[in-house]
């Protein structure tokens, strides 16, 4: 029997062990990004807000930013015992909900940037990411299970979409 | 300042801004629709920022939101958020109003045109009334933005706003609500200032 799905709150880290399923609802400019490892049936899932920590002083929320949800992701995931040479990552969030010609906030792009820092910090980690949604201007909920490996990325409208 | 520091007398100041904004928005609505529109009790409250994503119902809820920067002397963000049904009622009622049709018929950009007009009445007599009150005529605000989508998504992004200056976010909003064929449309206005914003509003109306 196939768990009950653990919910990832916004700047959540959540791991688990097969068979396990997790899931983020309601995704706008954040990102959900899991990170697994196939061979020792581990995987773990960041909810991340903003692109950089700058340093800041709330580090006790890792999962916020992508320069800091990336490297807690590889550390738990070897902690529990995952072959870092085997990590995998999937994505999917980062869309700009409202598009608004001439305004000077930046703010409304930050989903593209929560992308963008999100697969500069895998690369640099030498994590290949095998499936990405990002972009676009819809919300979206994603579920990831370890029986398939699959993040499912479900939007209103146009319904469920495995990648 | 930090969000933790804001005291009920900050609080306050806020509230009635808040009411002024929405009394004015509540107005200008009604004199659109030629239907009295009513207010609700402003709420004020600092809360979690990851509090905020579920804390107006299920995060998959299919809403409206209606969104517009402010620019000058209070940079604020302003969000409405209704339910889509209650959009599309608001919509026609607009119609109605101005046309003597729902506008059922017409396509839906047009009608997504007609939503993002009715929230810029809302929202710009909402700022109106905070210029005012703090004696300044140069705030200005953008064309407004209209998502149609999950109530998540849109509170997620109010809250990355906030994530930006650390864990809190000092939640500003009220309802508008007016009776249309037995049913109660309600939409959500929420202010979301800019960071270091609120400081220049409570510094303007003389409690900071």
């Amino acid at each position: 029997m196939m768990e009950k799905a653990q919910h990832v709150g916004m700047a959540d880290i959540v791991l688990v062990k097969h068979p396990g399923k997790m899931v983020s609802l309601g995704l706008g400019s954040c990102i959900g990004l899991v990170i697994y490892d196939e061979s020792t049936k581990l995987a773990a899932m960041a909810h991340i807000m903003l692109p950089e920590s700058r340093g800041g002083k709330d580090n006790t929320k890792p999962g916020k930013f992508a320069d800091t949800a990336v490297p807690t992701l590889i550390d738990m995931l070897v902690k529990a015992g995952a072959k870092r040479e085997k990590f995998k990552a999937k994505m999917a969030g980062g869309s700009q909900m409202f598009n608004v010609p001439g305004s000077k906030s930046g703010f409304l792009a930050v989903g593209a940037r929560n992308a963008e820092e999100t697969e500069k910090r895998l690369k640099q980690s030498g994590i290949k990411l095998v499936a990405s949604d990002t972009g676009g201007n819809r919300g979206r909920s994603v579920e990831f299970s370890t029986e398939d490996w699959i993040l499912v990325v479900k939007t209103l409208g146009t319904g469920k979409q495995g990648i | 300042m930090e969000y933790s520091e804001f005291n009920p007398i900050h609080l306050d100041a806020i509230r009635e801004v808040v009411n002024i904004g929405a009394g004015n928005a509540a107005t200008a609505l009604s004199e659109m629709l030629g239907k009295p529109v009513d207010m609700g009790v402003p709420n004020v409250e600092l809360v979690s920022i990851y509090d905020i994503s579920e804390r107006f119902g299920p995060e998959e809820d299919f809403v409206a939101a209606i969104y517009t920067h402010a620019e000058g002397a209070f940079p604020c963000n302003l969000i409405f958020i209704q339910d889509e049904d209650a959009a599309q009622g608001l919509v026609d009622a607009m119609f109605v109003a101005r046309m003597n049709t729902d506008g059922r018929e017409f396509p839906p950009e047009m009608r997504d045109s007609a939503l993002g007009e009715l929230g810029n009445i809302v929202l710009s007599s909402f700022l109106n009334a905070v210029s005012r009150m703090i004696g300044s005529d140069s705030l200005s605000i953008s064309v407004p933005g209209v998502a149609h989508d999950m109530l998540g998504a849109i509170l997620e992004f109010v809250a990355s706003i906030f994530a930006q200056s650390g864990e809190l976010a000092l939640l500003v909003n009220t309802t508008l609500q007016l009776e249309q064929d037995g049913s109660d449309l309600k939409g959500n206005l929420m202010m979301v200032p800019d960071p270091g914003a609120l400081e220049t509003l409570l510094s303007k109306l003389g409690v900071l």
